[in-house]
């Protein structure tokens, strides 16, 4: 039976090639993925071995508050770090600090940008030894030195590069302090790179660290390295018993702080990797759909070959081998190319995220084989798998199919079909709803799960819906174009079954494309709607680019409300606390002439006279907890971590309405935090001061601070726009995949269907139809299939939308607003590859030999 | 007796010249046709017969424009289609040949009314509905134009093949052994029907069939083998047509 598989194979070279590149790309994403993160996640466990390459043991507060962006942490005093120097077998401990620095050059532009690639941090000076990373390089034929004085700094290779910096001259350092100008005294690489990781560091003396973070007896935590002889287990029971206070400070081996650190990675990128390769496997979803198919029409046009081999003696189980067989080389050759193809796609994406702004750090690609391993498994067990129904049906090929002329097509479908495309379809929404309103545990899981068994419910309804769907969308084109619309539309609905599998690949691509367009959009209306209903202040002052990394020194507000032509501005920040035991976002502003920035509409209580050990809730949270003004409620913060805060004003502009949940004043936000940034700046000008005047006075302060960047309302919802069609783009880019393959879908059913209608071709062309009719019948057959799966896809798309509208309206997503000119533009693309998709197919069908083809059997 | 046609008398409405058709090349060459001169007067009905492998197939399709002779000259009328561009063969095989193949001859997914005017409807023309409905009557289908092919019987598709023929008034109806897979029946009524196109409508047409019988419907017989033609019979019955065949040792 191998020998007739594979004769099988190579007498279908074409039809199964294009199934294989359907795989082949679907296995390519998923290796390319998986390679990119594994040499990212590589660069990184690097990077953490180096730094903690000489720490035996590791000190810090045991304190912290889990956020998105990571644990936050209380500091531990400095002192401590003489009582570990005294401990017996302490080759050398240093104490360090970590905190927001950003570089500044010659031009006064920033050199790195936190918002949208690499961090830039600011750090202490240790003595040269076993605990500092980094190494003086000579620069430019300068020799560098560490830094001495309070008004010295040293920089990175790579930073120094990039702003074009020399030894000796003065660079600016902006901090959560005073912008500064410091000497630039040294440059140095990190280990063997210029940088760690792609990142800035500016490095300060010890003390001057501590004035920058305003913690001039503490320290980030300290490392300590052996003497010979004492075990990193043994190092850290001494550390402990001579420092006491287990509950208080936290005492790490040097293996276990650079485990921590590598998970803490491996734990951020496995967002992105799940990110990725959910495209991956949207994708090689959609191909299922073209592999069912394809081994669909394959064993239907062979149904008297089988027939044959089950006359002369084969059985059911070895015609359906036979099939299955071929599945299995196609599975596991695509996948091979796969492999292959996933190593180039590590390096486009590479390449097209350094396009959109965030830089990787890395050197060569890291193809691990359980990755290739992964790829082998997944492409070969996806196309196995999809190749069981069309087996099974050849299996039952009775022998005397050989003596009927058996009808090709199967029109017709049968009710049990129809039913259980209605009961999965059902099911699928009751499930996606339910993991998006009911908030259950794992609320993405049901989501997924729902989206799945939804897109497969429709499927199996689409031939029921392709007979009248494809006729009502094929009626204008008979009325349009004649005879060869007429052609068109009555063959794309002659066999409902094959037409709908090839248009559910395309449905699901729409679908997700079109979520993503209705959701888009649906967020910048949101955003712009809460702008105008929130907004007070004239103008805002953002980090460039947006995001939460960075932030500005508190003394860019202070200095912008000093101006004569402002009546009012304040530093908004945004953070994570924890109250009554779960992890909340709140906001933090200058309480008092806040109602001139926002219109925050107080309900209960005085926002203008929180105090330090107030906080203020929205109106919904007051309702949903009971809490009411003067009520004490359990926090948590980093510094001075446990406590209550006390109520002290109730507001409705809640997260849903365009703030924030929960509120607290700067001052009770300083004593609370180690770092003092604020994420925005919000400023009123004066009554009678004009746009134009306040602009002019407030940009001179703002072009002292590199990072920040002057916007009216306009400007700031254009802003925010682009930060999501930038975001959009991005996925944009990974579903083309799954409507390519969808593409490829149509060309292989048209060309297995031009294949069979060999004859009535012929004979069309035989009483006078001309190839460029012959070629408009296909393509608009191809048209009609798309529009099929795209109408489907739209009406998926919408629900979608709308259902995580719904499910995000307290997250501040109110409004649902599906755009009608890019879905129709969506329409518009599907069209397109609909046509591109017939080129190929109908070039064959007009080129076919007349004679040739009337004669066929 | 070769040049026995009263072609003197009537219009040509195709004819070839010299016509040879050659496959394949040296020791493997096949002469399907040799040096074929035939003429097709109009308003006749002509049977093409002979063994297989004679050309008769070839030459048929050679004279519709489905096929090109490799050396020689066929015209349709006065144009010379050995000389036409595909595109031009495509256009008068639309506009002024009718075809009528043996089996498979219409598109299944189009009504029997959509079969018949499918010819006019790539043209984009209107058909004449009086002509149209005189046609329908004459193969007697007029309850039968909204069923699809599979609805139909092998007859009643033969007879919706003949009325796509008849119906766009060609200069010349190509019929390839048109009830070769019909019972004789309806075999006898398809043959009837042409014969009448023939005598009432002045309709031209030209037959390839290996049933004396179907022969015995023409007004004239043209016999070949070996890619000539090597004798012809005017008003033929189907005993005389089976004796001229058994002497071909077929």
């Amino acid at each position: 039976m191998f020998r007739l598989t594979w004769k099988g194979l190579l007498a279908h070279k074409v039809r199964f090639a294009l199934t294989a590149f359907a795989v082949m790309i679907g296995v390519s994403f998923l290796v390319g993925t998986n390679v990119l993160t594994d040499t990212i996640r590589r660069t990184f466990d690097d990077l953490f071995a180096d730094i903690n390459e000489g720490t035996d043991a590791f000190v810090r507060s045991r304190d912290e508050i889990d956020s998105q962006f990571g644990p936050q942490r209380d500091r531990i005093p400095a002192n401590l770090l003489p009582e570990i120097r005294r401990i017996d077998g302490v080759r050398e401990a240093q104490g360090s600090l970590f905190f927001y620095a950003q570089l500044v050059d010659r031009d006064g532009d920033a050199i790195g940008n936190p918002g949208q690639g690499d961090p830039t941090f600011g750090g202490n000076w240790t003595p040269e030894g076993l605990l500092n990373p980094w190494q003086l390089v000579r620069y430019e034929g300068a020799a560098s030195r560490p830094p001495r004085t309070a008004d010295e700094v040293v920089v990175d290779k790579s930073s120094a590069d990039k702003g074009a910096l020399l030894v000796g001259e003065k660079v600016r350092v902006l901090t959560q302090a005073a912008p500064k100008e410091y000497t630039l005294v040294g440059v140095v690489r990190f280990g063997d790179v210029d940088s760690p990781g792609g990142a800035s560091a500016s490095i300060f003396t010890t003390s001057e660290s501590q004035r920058i973070t305003a913690a001039p007896d503490a320290f980030d935590s300290i490392a300590v390295a052996n003497g010979d002889g004492v075990s990193q287990a043994e190092m850290v029971r001494r550390v402990e018993a001579a420092i006491g206070h287990p509950k208080q400070y936290e005492v790490l081996t040097g293996a276990e702080i650079t485990k921590e650190n590598q998970d803490e990675i491996a734990r951020a990128m496995s967002f992105f990797t799940i990110g990725l390769s959910i495209f991956a496997y949207v994708a090689l979803f959609v191909a299922v759909f073209l592999i069912f198919n394809t081994f669909s029409i394959v064993v239907a046009q062979r149904l008297r070959e089988l027939a044959l081999l089950r006359a002369i003696g084969a059985s059911g189980r070895q015609v359906c081998w036979s099939v299955l067989g071929e599945a299995v080389m196609v599975g596991l050759l695509a996948s091979a190319a796969g492999v292959l193809g996933g190593v180039v796609v590590a390096g486009v994406l590479k390449a097209l995220f350094a396009g959109f702004g965030m830089e990787l750090p890395s050197q060569g690609l890291v193809v691990a084989p359980d990755v290739v391993v992964l790829g082998l498994i997944v492409g070969t067990l996806i196309t196995t798998v999809s190749a069981v129904f069309p087996a099974r049906r050849a299996a039952r090929v009775p022998p005397i199919a050989v003596m009927r002329d058996v009808a090709i097509e199967r029109a017709g479908h049968r009710l049990g079909w129809t039913v259980a495309g209605v009961v999965l379809t059902a099911f699928g929404v009751a499930v996606l709803l339910y993991g998006l309103l009911g908030s259950p545990k794992n609320g993405i899981a049901y989501v997924g799960f729902g989206a799945l068994v939804l897109f497969i419910g429709v499927a199996v309804l689409g031939p029921t819906l392709a007979c009248p769907v494809g006729r009502l969308l094929g009626w204008p084109l008979a009325r349009l174009r004649g005879i060869t619309g007429e052609l068109a539309r009555e063959n794309s609905v002659r066999n409902p079954r094959r037409t709908s599998l090839t248009a559910a690949a395309l449905m699901i691509g729409v679908a997700l494309v079109g979520f993503i367009t209705i959701f888009a959009s649906s967020t910048k209306e949101s955003i712009s709607v809460a702008v105008d209903r929130v907004f007070r202040a004239d103008y805002v002052i953002t980090t460039h680019g947006g995001g939460f990394g960075g932030g500005f020194s508190p003394d860019l507000a202070e200095e912008v409300d000093a101006l004569p032509e402002i009546q009012t501005a304040s530093g908004l920040r945004f953070n994570v606390f924890e109250i009554d035991g779960s992890s909340k976002f709140f906001a933090s502003s200058d309480p008092v002439g806040i109602d001139e920035l926002f219109d925050v509409d107080p309900i209960a209580g005085d926002f203008a006279t929180l105090g330090v050990n107030q906080l203020a809730i929205s109106q919904k949270v007051a309702d949903a907890k009971g809490w009411k003004v003067g009520d004490e409620l359990p926090v948590r913060f980093p510094v001075g971590n446990k406590g209550t805060m006390t109520v002290g004003a109730i507001y409705g502009t809640g997260q849903q309405e365009g703030l924030s949940d929960y509120f607290i004043s700067l001052a009770a936000y300083d004593s609370r935090y180690n770092e003092h940034l604020d994420n925005q700046v919000y400023a009123r000008l004066r009554p009678g001061v004009t746009p134009e005047e306040g602009k002019r006075a407030i940009e001179p302060v703002v072009k002292r601070y590199p990072n920040a960047e002057l916007q009216d309302q306009a400007e700031y919802k254009q802003a925010q726009e682009a930060q999501i069609n930038q975001f959009v783009n991005l996925v944009y880019l990974m579903l083309a995949l799954a409507v390519i393959i969808a593409g490829i879908g149509i060309a292989n059913t048209l060309a297995l269907s031009i294949y069979e209608r060999t004859r009535e071709l012929g004979l069309l062309r035989a009483v006078g139809m001309s190839r460029a009719q012959l070629r408009s019948t296909v393509r608009w057959e191809a048209v009609i299939i798309a529009l099929f799966g795209t109408g489907l896809g739209l009406v998926i798309g919408l629900f979608f939308g709308w259902a995580v509208v719904e499910a995000l309206k307290s997250e501040g997503i109110t409004e649902f607003a599906p755009p009608g000119f890019q879905l129709i533009v969506v329409v518009a693309i599907a069209l397109v590859v609909a046509t591109i998709a017939a080129i190929f197919p109908a070039r064959r069908a007009s080129r076919l030999d007349v004679l040739q083809a009337i004669q066929t059997q | 007796m070769t040049n026995a046609a009263p072609a003197t008398t009537a219009t040509i409405a195709a004819r070839a010249v010299m016509a040879s058709k050659i496959y394949g090349q040296g020791d493997n060459e096949v002469r399907a046709l040799d040096g074929i001169s035939v003429e097709f007067a109009q308003s006749r009905f002509t049977a093409i017969m002979g063994p297989s492998g004679s050309g008769k197939s070839t030459l048929l399709h050679c004279l519709a424009g489905l096929d090109r002779v490799t050396s020689g000259q066929v015209f349709l009328g006065d144009v010379e289609i050995s000389a036409c561009t595909e595109k031009q063969l495509t256009l008068i095989r639309r506009d002024r040949i009718g075809f009528v193949f043996q089996a498979y001859n219409l598109i299944p997914t189009l009504n029997a009314e959509e079969n018949i005017t499918l010819p006019m409807a790539l043209a984009g023309h209107k058909p004449d509905r009086a002509w149209f409905d005189n046609v329908v009557d004459a193969v007697h289908l007029r309850d039968r134009l909204s069923h699809r092919p599979s609805e139909l019987s092998g007859g009643q598709q033969q007879r919706v093949a003949v009325a796509r023929a008849l119906v766009s008034r060609p200069d010349l109806i190509f019929a390839d052994e048109p009830t070769g897979n019909l019972d004789s029946r309806s075999g006898a009524e398809i043959l009837t029907f042409m014969r009448q196109a023939v005598t009432d409508l002045q309709q031209t047409i030209v037959m390839v069939t290996h049933d004396p019988g179907a022969a015995s419907y023409a007004d004239r017989v043209v016999f070949l083998a070996d890619g000539k033609i090597v004798d012809e019979m005017q008003d033929p019955t189907a005993e005389r047509v089976l004796d001229r065949m058994k002497s071909f040792g077929d």
